[in-house]
């Protein structure tokens, strides 16, 4: 999973947007997640002591994505914890299953209102899949 | 989930327009006024009406550094969109619309769109007053913002002042300013002098999921993070004493703003549904160039569904900030009894920036029931409206425009000509210009913690990186926009503030 491009943050004037890639959906998806992950807190100062099973269904692969990142956004939200590694061994542009570890922070970063649909889209690349996540701070 | 799972081969909206979109260039725009721009109808085919854009000639350029101009080309294509999409002149980029966009929708043909109000439903501005001069309340400026922050929570995830179960949530989102008046919470004064009288009708608690009640019951009555604050500031300035009377503003007078909207009830009520209307899109056979303007017509299930949950959301955060308004007078009171002879506090007056709601306006000589979405705007309702407060009703509405963290804000009045050139809205702020992560980049939080120290402001905040983000270099000039929205008559100056306290999460 690491090693390579994992997300890379472009400007947005009001809000936080990320470029995301992967070989496949489900390495999208991690990355996604690990993107915004990056913003919430440093990953490196979280102990994973939680663990959750997700399983999620949508209409499509881009609502499929914005379920996604939003479960986690939520999740973190009730339990006060920051989210930072993802297994995916199920996905499908409409369905996924995922197992996801985290813990608390001390030192929160952005706060992340919502993940938002804006220019959205997810493209097929020669690589795999590319997208842009904007999300609403 | 409510998704339904759809067979795979559905064509996604928006993807072929997108493709083949033009984008509006500088030129493409035609200045009506000294202060507006006019992009007519034919520039693209998929738009209904002209797009507007308000600014003078420096900020008009700003909307080609962002993606405002496109934003708001989309949000002229919205079927039912009458005479023009706006942005006043404290547009940015935003998402679906643009921030500071302005549309008036046919209720009959036309559509309500998640998009054109934000994740951060009534998000808005409260304004109260004190019978306190600046030179009274300066000795225990450190201990009254102190007392501030204690009594009104901030930051990601902070619990409110008030714990509701599930039934008093639905009442409180059904009644809004109504159920904190019920609960000894709010005064009848604070009531009248809050837009709509703080409760939008309409809202239908069963249209809003368990999760978004999950997250609001713990956060009545508290600031959240991000650009929110609790401000205390000395009104500097008074441009019109007749009008600033009427609002019981005055020079030197020390008042309070409090800045905040729906907590995560608000958000998690967009985010469902911009989820849920993706379907309702392809249902209804709706061309979008962008999936964040997902819509439903207003007269449909899923329209009248998102109506009552946004109305839900907007009477949540009236409810929030009357909360908060309670704090503020405790902590005024804990503090200064006593000390000075006045330390209550009254309130001048509450406004929502990201609303949708329905209004009449005129259009073309006929009164007409439209559905205005204002998403970072104002309204600001001129002399003669029915719905004021009756020591409003012969001057206008106060509009409450906060100015950048550490920088100057306005009270503004509503106009008639606002209700002529943009259905009765206004400027709701700065507006942004730099990112949030070039700000953290390129400003140092603790460097403007000094500096806002050293102009003698007290400042309070969670983090340093929360304050540099929101640093007046990453905001325009409010003095410039309000200059535009005075200057085209959309709303005319009452009173400038300047902050002495800045409470952030």
């Amino acid at each position: 999973m690491s090693g390579h491009f994992r997300f890379e943050e472009i400007e947005h004037t009001a809000d936080i947007a990320i470029r995301v890639r992967g070989r496949d959906l489900a390495e999208l998806f991690a990355n996604a997640a690990y993107g915004m992950a990056c913003q919430l807190a440093d990953p490196g100062a979280v102990d994973q002591t939680v663990e959750h099973v997700i399983e999620l269904d949508a209409y499509d692969a881009e609502t499929l994505l914005v379920s996604w990142l939003g479960e986690l956004l939520y999740l973190g939200e009730r339990e006060e914890c920051v989210f930072t590694d993802f297994e995916l061994p199920q996905v499908t542009p409409t369905r996924l299953r995922a197992i996801v570890r985290g813990g608390p922070v001390e030192k929160h970063g952005a706060h992340i209102k919502a993940v938002t649909f804006s220019e959205l889209e997810i493209v097929r690349t020669d690589a795999g899949y590319e997208t842009t996540v904007v999300f609403d701070v | 989930m409510t998704q339904r799972r759809k067979q795979r081969q559905k064509p996604r909206q928006g993807q072929e327009q997108r493709e083949t979109q033009k984008t509006a260039q500088k030129q493409d725009f035609r200045r009506v006024d000294k202060y507006i721009w006019e992009l007519p109808a034919d520039f693209r085919d998929d738009m209904r009406v002209p797009a507007r854009l308000f600014g003078d000639a420096e900020l008009f350029d700003a909307a080609f550094r962002d993606r405002t101009a496109i934003q708001l080309t989309n949000t002229a294509t919205l079927p039912g969109i009458v005479k023009y999409a706006l942005a006043m002149p404290d547009f940015h980029q935003g998402y679906g619309f643009p921030i500071g966009g302005v549309a008036a929708i046919r209720r009959d043909t036309g559509v309500i769109s998640p998009g054109g109000v934000g994740y951060d439903i009534n998000c808005g501005v409260r304004l109260l007053g004190t019978y306190l001069e600046q030179e009274e309340v300066a000795p225990y400026l450190e201990d009254l913002t102190a007392a501030l922050y204690r009594a009104c929570p901030s930051g990601v995830g902070g619990k409110g002042r008030v714990q509701v179960s599930e039934r008093e949530l639905d009442e409180l989102v059904t009644q809004g300013a109504r159920w904190a008046l019920n609960k000894g919470l709010a005064r009848q004064e604070d009531v009248i002098h809050t837009e709509e009288q703080g409760c939008l009708s309409g809202a239908d608690p069963s249209k809003v999921s368990a999760r978004a009640k999950e997250r609001g019951r713990p956060q009545v009555g508290s600031l959240g993070a991000g650009n929110h604050f609790l401000e205390i500031d000395v009104v500097e300035e008074i441009y019109d004493p007749e009008v600033a009377d009427a609002f019981g503003l005055w020079e030197n007078q020390i008042v309070v703003q409090i800045h905040c909207g729906s907590r995560g009830f608000g958000h998690q009520v967009c985010d469902d549904y911009v989820k849920q209307l993706q379907s309702a899109v392809h249902k209804y056979k709706i061309q979008l160039p962008d999936r964040e303007l997902v819509c439903a017509p207003i007269d449909s299930p899923e329209g009248r569904a998102y109506y009552g949950a946004m109305a839900s959301a907007v009477n949540y955060a009236f409810v929030n900030r009357q909360v908060l308004a309670m704090g503020v007078r405790e902590a005024f009171e804990q503090v200064l009894a006593g000390r000075v002879q006045e330390f209550d506090l009254f309130q001048v007056y509450d406004v929502a920036h990201n609303i949708a709601k329905f209004e009449e306006h005129e259009v073309d000589g006929q009164r007409m029931r439209l559905c205005v979405h204002r998403k970072g705007a104002t309204r600001a309702f001129g002399p003669g409206y029915q719905g004021l407060p009756p020591n409003h009703r012969d001057v206008g509405q106060p509009v409450l425009v906060p100015g950048s963290m550490g920088t100057a804000s306005y009270v503004l009045v509503g106009t008639n000509k606002a209700m002529e050139l943009t259905f009765g809205s206004t400027c709701h702020g700065a507006g942004r210009t730099m990112s949030r992560s070039k700000a953290r980049r390129e400003i140092w939080g603790s460097d403007l913690r000094n500096e806002l120290e050293q102009q003698g402001i007290v400042v309070r905040a969670g983090s340093n990186k929360g304050l540099a983000e929101e640093a007046p270099a990453a905001y325009k000039d409010v003095s410039r926009v309000v200059e535009v929205v005075h200057g085209v008559g959309i709303a005319r100056k009452v009173a400038r503030l300047r902050p002495l306290a800045v409470i952030k999460g």
